[in-house]
């Protein structure tokens, strides 16, 4: 059954299957996005939570759990492993007659360190095979979040991490740049959608989940959800990081449908980085001039963002890193 | 030729096939109709999986086969099909199952009845295809059954037997079934499948609360505070562990009965009657070591011959009533345990270690065949030789011995 899609929060229902009884921080993106993932799936689907927040600050010392659909744990690096698994355990039992016929989401929400690091080649592996109905979310905060703020290759340029502080030699913090996850799972040519989301515009995310399980294939989908303890915001400004994150082109919103690519969201002017980048302690190390190096790559980028468009065909966006002064 | 024909005699003489181990535990996989495979190549075991993929191939049975990233991928992908309530094999040798061993912890923890094949193997470095057991007793500690298979035909047995033991709602643990690399996964030699009278042997697989939406929403492996249930959760895997051998006996009594071989459930003993020493081992030099046996008892040497046939749960109560009363023990034993008590093996010491509550105490004499060079049967004489002497002076020279060693055995 294709699920429809959603045009107002209202259309949703009152209905949640991840609600309370979890302790992730106030204003926790990753779990403002969890609560609207799965209210886009509804009540078919399993959960499956590789290690990291999602796991370790959805649990309760108070053994409460906030998941009204069937949830089990997976490792760290096993998120693609246990979709895989459990969807061809439904898969087989269905087939051989073992279990009624029915169609059953499974959509495995895991971290960026799970996904894009120790568990990228499995999630790999599994977006080479051809189940339906099996969604991959990666909820990128961009670090090691739940052991208390490291690197990870999703990291952003810049930013101190206790991996990669500030410090009087290395005056960056993180010298890498951000892994563009979503292009490379767009590679695996058995993926019927790819996506890139946020927060912002509220009802994007959900309707790219919606897509995703109808698609007919494996799906990916990569949220960029702010983490108030790891960027270092006043956890009521969740949302408008996440709108200031589309609107000023650091985080662009794409989706690739069997194929064809599209920008999903347009900046309309482009706005310079500053305002994002300055609500975040962990930029506050960074010079004016710092920001306006980062500003001109992600210029760059737009350029090529803005001729994939165009040309419903992905290009990569590459930019050489900006050098430190 | 006349229109007259002989009347087949199958039915009194079992249709014997020449199998390798892989190829015999293939058909056991198949038998018990398991419905999602994870794969990953590895000698030795790999031949359990091109005969299963080839099956599958051939539709001779149906089931998901997944070619995994790597063994953690493997192990995680029958832990949650498992978990839904799929019947699931997976297997891996040597490094390959250190690889998953995150995967191979969090599945008895979970209570997965996985099973999975350990095709024995030296691990790395330097790169070594000869068997030991280190790479499967390494997970002694972890919850997962283990028993040690002799030949081709066992493995397949053993298979069969592992899904109902591991399913048992008393147990719910996953189960290793370990073979010795090459000896076992790649020599072919007479098995006879089982016939219709397995039918019913293996009751269909239902976890209490399956990871399924048609059920009540289950949170599994959720984490938690230690205090609250911490050491609970470690006591029902005990529990379990400790139900399983009550359940281990059941199924092989049935098995038995339904194939006509008999099999004793944990030890498996030669000329132990009135045996003075003893040669205990597992795996598939226990055929040489009975070979010797019958050797010396024909020069009227009271020689026996004890064969573990689970490794967990340990038979440790079975192997102190087997072997009380002789005087001298000769272990062959495959692994090593740099480092550990008497520099021994780990199956060495592990065997002290229950015979440590035996109101006799014999003599125990580690005989470590290290690095995958093959003994043969002067190595084990010699090792009940040496044993013997020890016994006839009253204490051993040494605890630890390693016969296949060029050079000076420092
Ligand atoms: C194999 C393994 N290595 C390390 C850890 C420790 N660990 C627990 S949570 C976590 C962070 C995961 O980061 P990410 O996937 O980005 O999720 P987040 O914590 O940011 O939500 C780590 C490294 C682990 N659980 N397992
Ligand atoms: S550290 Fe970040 S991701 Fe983790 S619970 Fe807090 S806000 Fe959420």
């Amino acid at each position: 059954m294709s699920l429809q899609p959603i045009r107002t929060p209202k259309e949703l229902g009152s209905i949640d299957y991840y609600t309370s009884g979890h302790r992730t921080c106030a204003g926790c993106g990753p779990a403002i996005g969890y609560r609207l993932a799965t209210k886009a799936a509804g009540p078919k689907t399993v959960l499956l939570g590789p290690t990291g927040c999602m796991y370790v600050a959805n649990g309760h010392q108070f053994l409460t759990s906030p998941y009204a659909v069937p949830w089990f744990h997976t490792q760290l690096g096993g998120g693609g492993a246990a979709g895989i698994g459990t969807a061809a355990a439904f898969r087989a039992l269905i087939s051989k007659g073992k279990r009624k016929r029915e169609e059953i989401n499974v959509l495995v929400y895991g971290g960026d360190g799970g996904f894009a690091d120790i568990g990228y080649a499995g999630l790999s592996m599994a977006l080479t095979y051809d189940y339906q109905r099996l969604l991959y979310i990666l909820y990128d905060n961009e670090s090691y979040a739940n052991t208390g703020i490291q690197a990870s290759s999703t990291t952003p340029w810049g930013a101190t991490t206790t991996f990669t502080p500030t410090g009087k030699v290395k005056r960056i913090g993180n010298e890498r740049m951000k892994k563009n996850v979503a292009l490379t799972i767009a590679a695996h040519p058995g993926v019927r959608y790819v996506a890139t989301s946020a927060l912002y515009p509220p009802m994007d995310l959900v309707n790219k989940v919606r897509k995703a399980l109808n698609s007919g294939g494996p799906a990916f989908i990569q949220i960029l959800t702010p983490c108030p303890k790891g960027w270092f915001f006043d956890p009521k400004h969740t949302i408008t990081l996440s709108r200031l994150a589309v609107e000023t082109g650091a985080w662009a919103l794409w989706e690739y449908e069997e194929g064809t690519f599209s920008l999903t969201y347009k900046p309309p002017k482009r706005q310079g980085l500053r305002e994002y980048m300055r609500m975040q302690g962990r930029f506050t190390h960074l010079s004016d001039e710092d920001i306006e190096r980062l500003d001109r790559v992600i210029e760059e980028q737009w350029k090529l963002w803005l001729e994939s468009d165009r040309q419903r065909r992905i290009i990569l966006p590459w930019t050489p890193p900006p050098t430190p002064l | 030729m006349s229109a007259v024909t002989a009347r087949p005699v199958q039915r009194l003489v079992p249709r014997m096939r020449i199998w390798t181990g892989t190829r015999a535990i293939a058909e056991a996989v198949k038998i018990a109709d398991v419905d999602v495979i994870a794969a990953y190549p590895i000698r030795p075991y790999t031949g359990v999986m091109n005969e299963l993929a080839r099956m599958i191939s051939d539709g001779e049975f149906s089931a998901e086969i997944i070619v995994a990233d790597s063994e953690h991928s493997q192990f995680e992908i029958a832990k949650h099909a498992s978990a839904v309530g799929a019947r699931t094999f997976v297997g891996s040798s040597g490094v390959g199952l250190l690889y998953a061993a995150e995967a191979i912890t969090v599945t008895a923890l979970a209570q997965l009845p996985v099973v999975a094949l350990a095709g024995c193997r030296a691990l790395d470095d330097p790169g070594n295809f000869g068997m030991e057991w280190n790479d499967t007793l390494v997970f002694r500690d972890f919850g997962w059954l283990v028993s040690w298979a002799k030949d081709a035909q066992e493995a397949l047995d053993m298979t069969l037997v592992a899904y109902r033991v591991s399913e048992d709602r008393r147990v719910l643990l996953p189960h290793f079934v370990a073979v010795d690399g090459a000896t076992i996964t790649h020599i072919a030699s007479p098995v006879s499948p089982p016939d219709e009278r397995i039918e019913g042997f293996l009751p269909p697989y239902k976890p209490p609360y399956p990871l399924d939406p048609e059920y009540e929403p289950v949170t599994k492996a959720q984490h938690i505070a230690p205090s609250l249930i911490g050491t609970e959760q470690r006591k029902v895997v005990d529990v379990s562990m400790k139900r399983s051998r009550g359940v281990i006996e059941e199924a092989w009594r049935d098995f038995s009965r339904r194939v006509g071989r008999s099999y004793p459930p944990f030890l498996e003993s030669a000329y132990m009657d009135d045996a003075e020493l003893a040669i205990v081992t597992m795996g598939a030099y226990t055929k040489d070591a009975v070979y010797v046996g019958q050797k010396l008892r024909e020069r009227g040497e009271r020689v026996g011959v004890v064969r573990l046939r689970y490794w967990r749960p340990y038979p440790a109560q079975e192997l102190r009533e087997s072997l009380e009363d002789v005087k001298g023990i000769a272990v062959l034993d495959f692994s090593y345990s740099f480092g550990s008590p008497d520099m021994g093996g780990a199956f060495y010491n592990e065997l002290r270690a229950a015979l440590y509550e035996a109101y006799q105490k014999p003599l125990i004499l580690d005989f470590l065949f290290a690095g995958g060079r093959e003994p043969n049967v002067e190595h084990f004489e010699k090792a009940v030789e040496i044993t013997k002497r020890a016994v006839e002076r009253g204490r051993p020279e040494r605890l630890v011995y390693w016969l296949t060693l060029r050079g000076e055995d420092i």
